[in-house]
C-alpha cells in the first residue's frame, strides 16, 4: 500500500477550489436581491420565480440541453472513429480535417456555415445549430482518443483477431473498453463545448431560434441579471441529474475497462 | 490489408472524413475564396463576377496583412498569452488529473464529472464571478494591495488587467487540459512505478522518469486543446481586458462585426490557423523525436 | 449500449422534426430587437390586437445583424437597426419600402427626426426609439474631487484623468470613440478628412494610459458598484445604472452628463426585411408602436429617448427632465447621428484604431 503524496493532495485541492469558488459566487449570487451581477445585497428567491415565469429564457435552456446532447452523443460517435482511424492508420486528409476546425477562429466558421447553408437553401434552427457544433466538436473527441490509443499494446487486438474475432468484435470487446475514458472525456468536452456556444451558434440559428448563451449574450450590454445565474445552475443540476440517471441505467458504458 | 481490412478501414474513417468534408472543408473553402475577394460596400463580399464579366480576385487583402505591421505585432502578443496560458494550465491540470486517475475505481468519473461541472454554467456568469473575485472591493484585491502597501508601492487593479485576462484564460481552458492528461494518466501501470521505487527511485524521480514521459501524448494532446483555442479568443478581453488587451481573436472580430472586411477577417483568420496548426505540428514532431518510443513510429501524424 | 442509441435516435428525430414544425407557421410575426427593446406588457397587447404570435430573436450590436444579414439569414420580418446601419441596408437593397397609406399613427414622430439624410421620406424606416452617447458618472465622486460634468474633456483630458485614474471607462467602439474625439476637438462627428483622425488618435493615446479599460458591456456594473467612476457610455445604460443604484441603496447618484461640445445621438428604426414572411404583420407593428401608449411604454421602462410626440402624456414625469433622454432645443442642435462610412475610410479607421488598442 503506497502512500499518497501529500504535495499531489494540496496541488489537486488547490486546483479543484480553482474550478470552485467562481461556480460557488455564480451560485450564490443567484438568490442576490440585486439586478447587477455586481455585489451582494441580500437574499432573495424572486430570481428563480421570475425564471419559472420566463418561457423564452427556459425554451432557450431547453434548445440548448437538446443541441448538446445531439451534437456531443454524435460528435463523440464520429471522433471516436477519427480518433481510433488516425492512429491506426496513415493519413494525410483526415488529420487535417479534424484539427482545423479547432484552430480556425469561430466567427469565421460561423459565418462560412451560414453561407453554406444559405446556398444549400437548407432552413436555419435547431438542426443547423446542431450540425455547426458537431463540426467543432469532432477535433476535440478524436484528438482526447487519439492521445489515449498513443503508446496502446497493439497485441492484444492482434491477439483477438488471430483467435477468430471480427474488427468489429476486435474493437467492441477489446479496443473500446481500452479507450473508453478517453472517449467519455472527449464526450464531455463537447457537451461543454456544444451547451457554452455562441459565436456560430448565433450565426446558424434560425429566425426563431434560441438557445441559451445567445439569450444570455444579447443582455450583455443591458444587464446580465441572477436569472441568468438561476438559470445556469438549474441547468447545470439537471446535466448532472441526467448523467447519473444514465450512469444508472447502463451501468457498463462508464465502467467498461476491467482489471 | 486484407479485403475486409480495407473495408473496416473505409468504415471507420468514412463518416468522419465525409462530415467534416461537407460541415467544414466546404464552408471554409468558400472563406479561404473569400480572401481573395474585394469586400462589399456596405458589408459581406463583392460580387465574385464583376459587371464585366471578370472574375474579381485579387491578392489586395493579403498585401495588407504583410504592409501594415501593427497585425502581426498583435499575433506576436496574442501568440505569448496562449503560450503562459497553456504552461499554467499544465501546471495546475496534472496534479488534478493525476489524483484523478489514482482515485478508487468507483470514484474517477464522479472527480472527473466535479471537474467539469462548473463549465456547464454559463461563460459570460463565470467571467462575471471573476470580476466579483477581482474586483477592487473585494477580499483578494485588498490583501494584494495591502501587502504591496507595506513595501510602499502604488495599489495596483486586478481587474482590467493583463492579470485577469490571464487568470480567466486560464481558467476557461483548463478542463481542456485536465480531460485529455486523465485519459493517458490513468492508463499508467502502477506495476511499473513500484518496480522503480524497489529499485530505489524517489517520489520526483519516478515522476520525472517514468510517469511524465509516459504522459507526454496526453501532455501534447492537452496543449493543443488549450493553445490553439487560447489563441484566437476574443470574449475574455473584451470583459475584463485593460486598454492594452485587445488580442488578435479582437481583431479579427472587429474585421467581420466593425469594419466589414471579410476578405481581411479571412486573411487575418487563415494566417491565425496556419500559425497555430504548424505550431502543434511542430511541437508533436518534437514531442516524437525526444520520446523515442517505439511505438510511436507507428502513430500517424497528429 | 442499445439502449444509449435509441435514445440518441429519439433525440435526432425531435430535433429535425422541431425546426419544421415551428416554420409551419401559424400567425407569426419574427421580431428581430435588442434585448430588454420592447416591453413585455406590450407584446402582450399586440399578440391579442393582431390575433398573431411574436417571435423575439435579439441581437446586441448593429453589426453583428448586418454581419448576419450580409452572410444571406433570411426568416426575419423586421428589426430595428441604428440609422448607420439603415443606410447600410437601404443601399444593399437589403429593405422593403414600406406602404405609407398603412401607417396612420407616422405623424405622431416629430419631424425633427424624420426625412434624414438616409433615409429622405422616410421609404423605408420609422423612428422607434433613440439615446445619446454621453457621459456618466458618480455623483459623489465628482464633487469630491472637483470635476467638470459637461464636456469631453473629462475623459481625454489628462489634467482631470489625473485624478480618476484607472476609474474611467470608455466604449470598445471605434465608431463612438472617434465621434466623442472628434466632437473634443470641434469637429464634426462625422468627419472624414484624414489629419481630423490623426489628431483623434493623439487625443485618444494621450488619455488612454488613465483609461481602465475600452468597454461596451460591463462597465455599467462597474459604475453602479462604484469601482468605475466616469463613464463613456450611452444614456439608456446609465439611466438603468442610476436605477439598480438606488435599488441597491447605495450613497451616491448615477448621473447623465451631456457635453458642451455636442454627441451622438442614436435612432433605431423599424425596417422591414425584403424577404420577410408576413410583412402585413411587420406592418401592422410598425402602426402599433406609434402609437403614443405604446411607445411611451418603452421609455418608462427603460429610459430610452422618444421621437413620438403623442406618447409625451403617458412617460414619467422624471424621464421628460433628463435633457439626455428629451434634449431641448440647444442640445438637439449639437446632437449628430453617425453616418455609415465608405468601405476604404471603415478599413482606415480599423487600421488606426488596432494601432491605438496594440499600445503603439
Amino acid at each position: 500500500m503506497r502512500k499518497r503524496s501529500i504535495w499531489l493532495w494540496m496541488a489537486a485541492v488547490t486546483g479543484y477550489a480553482f474550478l470552485y469558488v467562481p461556480l460557488v459566487i455564480v451560485i450564490v449570487y443567484s438568490f442576490n436581491d440585486s439586478k447587477l451581477n455586481a455585489e451582494w445585497v441580500g437574499f432573495t428567491f424572486d430570481w428563480y420565480n421570475k425564471l419559472f415565469h420566463n418561457d423564452e429564457m427556459l425554451t432557450a435552456a431547453g434548445n440548448s440541453l437538446i443541441i448538446a446532447l445531439v451534437a456531443s452523443l454524435a460528435s463523440t460517435l464520429l471522433g471516436t472513429m477519427a480518433g481510433v482511424a488516425m492512429y491506426r492508420y496513415k493519413l494525410k486528409l483526415l488529420p487535417i480535417l479534424v484539427l482545423t476546425p479547432i484552430a480556425i477562429p469561430e466567427i469565421l466558421m460561423g459565418v462560412s456555415l451560414l453561407i453554406f447553408f444559405v446556398l444549400l437553401n437548407f432552413t436555419l434552427g435547431l438542426l443547423s445549430v446542431a450540425l455547426a457544433h458537431i463540426a467543432f466538436c469532432i477535433g476535440f473527441v478524436a484528438i482526447v482518443v487519439r492521445s489515449r490509443l498513443a503508446g496502446m499494446d497493439e497485441s492484444l487486438t492482434e491477439a483477438a483477431r488471430d483467435c477468430g474475432a471480427t474488427p468489429w468484435n476486435a474493437f467492441r470487446y477489446v479496443t473500446l473498453p481500452l479507450i473508453m475514458p478517453g472517449v467519455i472525456a472527449g464526450a464531455l468536452m463537447a457537451f461543454t463545448l456544444s451547451i457554452d456556444d455562441f459565436v456560430i451558434t448565433f450565426f446558424t440559428a434560425g429566425a426563431g431560434t434560441v438557445t441559451l448563451p445567445l439569450q444570455i449574450y444579447s443582455m450583455i450590454k443591458i444587464a446580465v441579471t441572477p436569472e441568468v445565474n438561476a438559470v445556469s445552475t438549474l441547468l447545470m443540476l439537471l446535466t448532472l441529474a441526467l448523467i447519473i440517471i444514465a450512469s444508472r441505467v447502463s451501468p457498463n458504458l462508464f465502467s467498461a475497462e476491467e482489471d | 490489408m486484407r479485403a475486409s481490412g480495407r473495408r473496416a478501414k473505409w468504415l471507420v474513417v468514412g463518416p468522419p472524413l465525409l462530415y467534416l468534408l461537407v460541415f467544414f472543408a466546404i464552408p471554409t473553402l468558400i472563406m479561404v475564396l473569400a480572401s481573395f475577394r474585394t469586400p462589399g460596400e456596405f458589408g459581406g463580399l463583392a460580387p465574385l463576377v464583376d459587371e464585366a464579366g471578370t472574375l474579381d480576385l485579387n491578392l489586395e487583402s493579403y498585401v495588407r496583412f504583410f504592409t501594415e505591421s501593427v497585425y502581426a505585432e498583435v499575433f506576436v502578443k496574442s501568440f505569448w498569452y496562449a503560450l503562459l496560458t497553456t504552461f499554467l494550465c499544465l501546471g495546475l491540470a496534472y496534479p488534478l488529473a493525476a489524483l484523478i486517475a489514482k482515485s478508487p475505481k468507483r470514484h474517477r468519473n464522479l472527480l472527473l464529472l466535479l471537474v467539469i461541472l462548473p463549465f456547464w454554467s454559463n461563460f459570460l456568469i463565470r467571467i462575471y464571478a471573476w470580476m466579483i473575485i477581482l474586483g477592487p472591493q473585494a477580499a483578494l484585491a485588498r490583501s494584494v494591495n495591502a501587502a504591496l502597501a507595506m513595501v510602499g508601492i502604488q495599489p495596483v487593479s486586478l481587474l482590467f488587467s493583463s492579470f485577469a485576462v490571464l487568470t480567466c484564460l486560464v481558467y476557461v481552458h483548463l478542463p481542456f487540459m485536465v480531460l485529455p492528461l486523465y485519459a493517458n494518466l490513468e492508463k499508467h501501470d502502477q506495476t511499473l512505478l513500484d518496480a522503480a521505487q524497489d529499485l530505489g527511485a524517489n517520489a520526483w524521480q519516478r515522476f520525472w522518469r517514468i510517469t511524465f514521459p509516459l504522459s507526454l501524448p496526453g501532455v501534447y494532446a492537452g496543449a493543443a486543446l488549450v493553445f490553439i483555442p487560447a489563441f484566437g479568443i476574443f470574449a475574455i478581453p473584451d470583459i475584463l481586458g485593460g486598454p492594452d488587451d485587445s488580442l488578435i481573436g479582437n481583431v479579427i472580430k472587429q474585421q467581420f462585426l466593425e469594419t466589414r472586411d471579410w476578405p481581411f477577417g479571412s486573411v487575418l483568420s487563415i494566417v491565425l490557423t496556419v500559425v497555430a496548426l504548424a505550431l502543434a505540428g511542430f511541437s508533436a514532431w518534437v514531442g516524437r523525436r525526444n520520446l523515442g518510443n517505439p511505438s510511436s513510429a507507428r502513430t500517424a501524424d497528429a | 449500449m442499445k439502449r444509449l442509441l435509441l435514445v440518441l435516435a429519439a433525440l435526432a428525430t425531435s430535433v429535425s422534426l422541431a425546426a419544421p414544425a415551428a416554420a409551419a407557421g401559424k400567425d407569426e410575426f419574427h421580431l428581430y430587437n435588442w434585448n430588454n427593446y420592447l416591453a413585455p406588457e406590450t407584446v402582450k397587447r399586440f399578440e391579442e390586437f393582431c390575433k398573431c404570435t411574436v417571435v423575439q430573436t435579439y441581437y446586441s450590436d448593429n453589426e453583428e445583424l448586418l454581419a448576419k444579414l450580409s452572410a444571406g439569414a433570411k426568416g426575419y420580418d423586421m428589426y430595428v437597426p441604428t440609422s448607420n446601419a439603415v443606410q447600410a441596408l437601404i443601399k444593399s437593397g437589403r429593405l422593403k419600402p414600406i406602404d405609407r397609406a398603412a401607417l396612420p399613427n407616422l405623424k405622431n414622430i416629430d419631424p425633427l427626426y424624420m426625412n434624414t439624410p438616409f433615409d429622405p421620406g422616410n421609404k423605408f424606416s420609422v423612428p422607434y426609439a433613440m439615446s445619446t452617447t454621453i457621459i456618466g458618472y458618480n455623483d459623489e465622486k465628482i464633487k469630491e474631487l472637483g470635476l467638470p460634468t459637461d464636456t469631453w474633456a473629462v475623459i481625454f483630458d489628462p489634467k482631470y484623468l489625473e485624478k480618476i485614474k484607472g476609474r474611467v471607462t470608455v466604449l470598445d467602439s471605434a465608431n463612438e470613440l472617434f465621434a466623442a474625439a472628434l466632437k473634443y476637438k470641434g469637429y464634426s462627428a462625422n468627419d472624414v478628412d484624414p489629419k481630423h483622425w490623426d489628431e483623434a488618435v493623439e487625443v485618444i493615446k494621450k488619455a488612454k494610459p488613465y483609461w481602465a479599460a475600452f468597454n461596451a458591456s460591463s462597465y455599467i456594473k462597474e459604475l453602479t458598484v462604484g469601482n468605475i467612476w466616469v463613464v463613456h457610455g450611452y444614456s439608456n445604460d446609465i439611466f438603468q445604472a442610476n436605477l439598480d443604484a438606488q435599488a441597491a441603496g447605495r450613497k451616491f447618484k448615477i448621473l447623465q452628463g451631456m457635453p458642451k461640445e455636442g454627441a451622438v445621438l442614436a435612432v433605431d428604426n423599424m425596417v422591414i426585411d425584403k424577404s420577410a414572411p408576413r410583412p402585413d404583420l411587420a406592418i401592422k407593428f410598425a402602426n402599433f408602436m406609434l402609437e403614443g401608449q405604446n411607445s411611451a411604454e418603452l421609455t418608462n421602462l427603460i429610459g430610452s429617448g422618444n421621437p413620438n410626440t403623442a406618447a409625451v402624456k403617458f412617460i414619467k414625469p422624471e424621464l421628460l427632465k433628463s435633457p439626455a433622454i428629451f434634449p431641448d432645443k440647444a442640445v438637439q442642435a449639437k446632437l449628430e447621428q453617425l453616418q455609415d462610412l465608405t468601405g476604404a475610410q471603415r478599413r482606415l479607421r480599423n487600421k488606426l484604431w488596432t494601432g491605438i488598442k496594440a499600445g503603439r
